[in-house]
């Protein structure tokens, strides 16, 4: 027979269905930005991580080590060696303190990444948990939940958060990043809050959910077991696109002084400290500032293609 | 209509009660007081302070003063800018913040409107990939390395323009509203194009198409109302996002508005200045909120309150 094909199916194993996921990254590697946002993503977070050891192993430079020689300790352009001539030494020069800032930026790389990480988990937990309670619970209290978040919405949560951090921030700053977590999480779970509500009202009363519940599985494990992991599509995208706004709000106020503390470092902290002599050795401030908006960049997009992956329906095209 | 108004005015003020109050236990809260200093102040004269502010009171009698206060639109005296009333720091400041975000917001919406309506018409050309690419650089790349940068260049190697400094209406603006538009140019543009490419699709402006209206009459008249609606519903939390952006802006620039007195006022811990900016920008961006959203009800003739 010339018709094969049906006959290999039938034999079992041969037909695998494409599920959501798998569909989506066929879609997802179609787009370049998105693609090329992924590998500059991925490049910016190997860098942090192994280049430190790689830096300190080659030229014994980490990001807190001021040179014992005091003709060291003064501001070298990129690529430049003590006596002026070109050099690899310090791919991105060294600041007042004749730090090598190419190791502060891989530190403030693993800084402001993992800032963005951990507080998008933290308001991924806080926004999951409220919308899935708003949504399965619904009613008055469902509207009383979401008037909450739109009011939320309204105010000037930064202000409260510069408040907070200014008055209790300073202590120490293993200290100052976990208030950072906290407190930039909670300000970013609104949006996640709603996208979760929306999914569980329109799913919880689907033919699956009074399945479970004739079958006797509690509400709690109705939410958690069943509603959840279906809105994980939409707010995975949106936590994409979350990090990069909690890693610019993180800079935004490590640029104001309150946010990463000294000796850590983050992109914000960098740019501030590079701000000072802008005139004189601006590379201080384009070194950080650059890497910092090319990764925001990528996230960007990269969310933005995750987006248009998983949900074709809100393609642009 | 006035009934919608009225109950979320009536709303509004335990709001902003709550921040101030969420603010002052924040403080109160806090380590370390607004006199603490290096230099061990002596207990005789510790006493006299806490006297003079009223700090040697029971907690509940200063919180009362401070909702007492705010209640009358009074805050006080700044313990920083000794003798200087906090409404008098407000007034003073809130036009350089005012004339800030106001300008940068119609810069953002004049730029963001247009380029994103014009990427939306020719969808999938080069002016809609590069317009929209432009939008992206402007959501990623900070403010506070935008500024610095155009300082760099416009200042510094041009010397075109003055790096710094509050003079009033002057060119000395170009830059500060320049960096705080940024953002929000990028957020429009991609909104405005959104917005659009779902309202030109629609069945009305396909009604409108084919009574025979000219395609600029269509897009003036029908598609630009319905497209604008994301871009209005977004101007309420862009008036919050504005107030975070004027800080930076102000502080690179160093221009003596709101977000400059409120970063020292934390710095300082001069409670009665923090009290009196949280408070009074809430109230501002609340009643904002419902400007926009009683426009939202002219504008839309879906929406009834």
């Amino acid at each position: 027979m010339a018709v094969t094909v049906p006959a290999a199916a039938g034999q079992g194993a041969a037909v695998k269905g494409t599920s959501l996921w798998q569909d989506a990254w066929r879609r997802l590697r179609k787009n370049r930005l998105a693609v090329a946002g992924l590998f500059i993503v991925g490049f910016v977070v190997l860098a942090s991580l192994a280049g430190p050891p790689i830096i300190e192993w080659t030229t014994g430079y980490t990001y807190d080590y001021i040179p014992r020689d005091s003709a060291l300790i003064r501001a070298m352009p990129p690529l430049t060696g003590p006596d002026g001539s070109f050099s690899w030494t310090h791919p991105m020069g060294t600041d007042n303190a004749g730090r090598d800032i190419l190791a502060r930026v891989l530190l403030g790389g693993r800084i402001s990444l993992m800032v963005g990480l951990i507080s998008t988990l933290v308001s991924l937990v806080i926004g999951v948990t409220y919308g899935a309670a708003a949504g399965y619970l619904g009613g008055q209290l469902d509207d009383l939940m979401m008037r909450i978040v739109d009011v939320l919405y309204a105010l000037p949560y930064m202000m409260i958060v510069i408040v907070l951090l200014a008055m209790f921030g300073g202590q120490s700053p293993f200290g100052q990043l976990i208030l950072l977590f906290i407190s930039l999480g909670a300000v970013s779970w609104l949006t996640t809050a709603r996208i979760v509500r929306g999914q569980v009202i329109s799913l919880k009363n689907q033919e699956f959910v009074l399945a479970a519940r004739a079958t006797g599985v509690s509400a709690l494990r109705i939410v958690t077991r069943h509603l959840v992991p279906n809105t994980l599509g939409p707010v995975i995208v949106y936590a994409t696109l979350t990090i990069p706004s909690v890693m610019l709000l993180e800079a935004f106020l490590s640029f104001l002084g309150i946010g990463v503390q000294a000796p850590l470092a983050s992109w914000g902290s960098l740019a501030a400290d590079g701000i000072q002599n802008i005139a004189i050795f601006p590379w201080q401030l384009i070194c950080p500032g650059v890497t910092m908006a090319v990764t925001l960049f990528s996230l960007n997009f990269l969310g933005d293609g995750l987006r248009d992956a998983l949900d074709p329906q809100m393609r642009k095209g | 209509m006035f009934r919608f108004v009225l109950r979320r005015l009536i709303i509004t003020v335990p709001m902003v009660f709550v921040v101030v109050s969420l603010t002052w236990g924040l403080i109160r809260l806090a380590p370390g007081t607004f006199y603490s200093q290096e230099r061990p102040i002596p207990a005789a004269v510790i006493q006299n302070i806490r006297a003079k502010y009223g700090l040697d009171q029971p907690w509940y009698v200063q919180y009362g003063k401070v909702i007492a206060n705010t209640a009358r639109g009074d805050f006080g005296i700044s313990l920083r800018y000794l003798g200087q009333p906090v409404n008098e720091i407000l007034w003073t400041a809130l036009p350089v913040s005012a004339t800030l975000g106001l300008l940068a917001y119609l810069l953002a919406l004049a730029v963001g409107v247009v380029s994103g309506t014009i990427a939306a018409l020719r969808q999938n050309s080069g002016v809609d990939y590069s317009s929209m690419a432009a939008a992206m650089v402007g959501i990623s790349v900070p403010n506070f390395v935008l500024g610095p940068l155009l300082v760099l260049l416009f200042s510094l190697t041009l010397f075109w323009l003055p790096p710094a400094r509050w003079e009033g209406f002057s060119v000395n603006l170009i830059m500060p509203v320049l960096t705080l538009a940024a953002v929000y140019m990028a957020y429009i543009a991609r909104l405005t194009r959104a917005g659009m490419l779902e309202v030109l699709r629609s069945n009305y402006v396909r009604t409108a198409r084919a009574k025979g209206l000219t395609d600029r009459q269509v897009l003036v008249r029908h598609a630009l109302r319905g497209g604008l609606l994301p871009v209005l519903s977004f101007s309420g939390p862009a008036l919050a996002y504005l107030v975070t952006g004027t800080v930076v802006v102000e502080r690179i620039f160093a221009l003596p508005g709101l977000g400059n007195y409120f970063i020292n006022a934390n710095l300082n811990r001069d409670e009665p200045l923090i009290i009196g900016i949280v408070a009074f920008l809430s109230i501002l961006i609340l009643v904002f909120n419902l400007l926009v959203d009683v426009a939202y009800g002219f504008i839309d003739p879906r929406v009834r309150y």
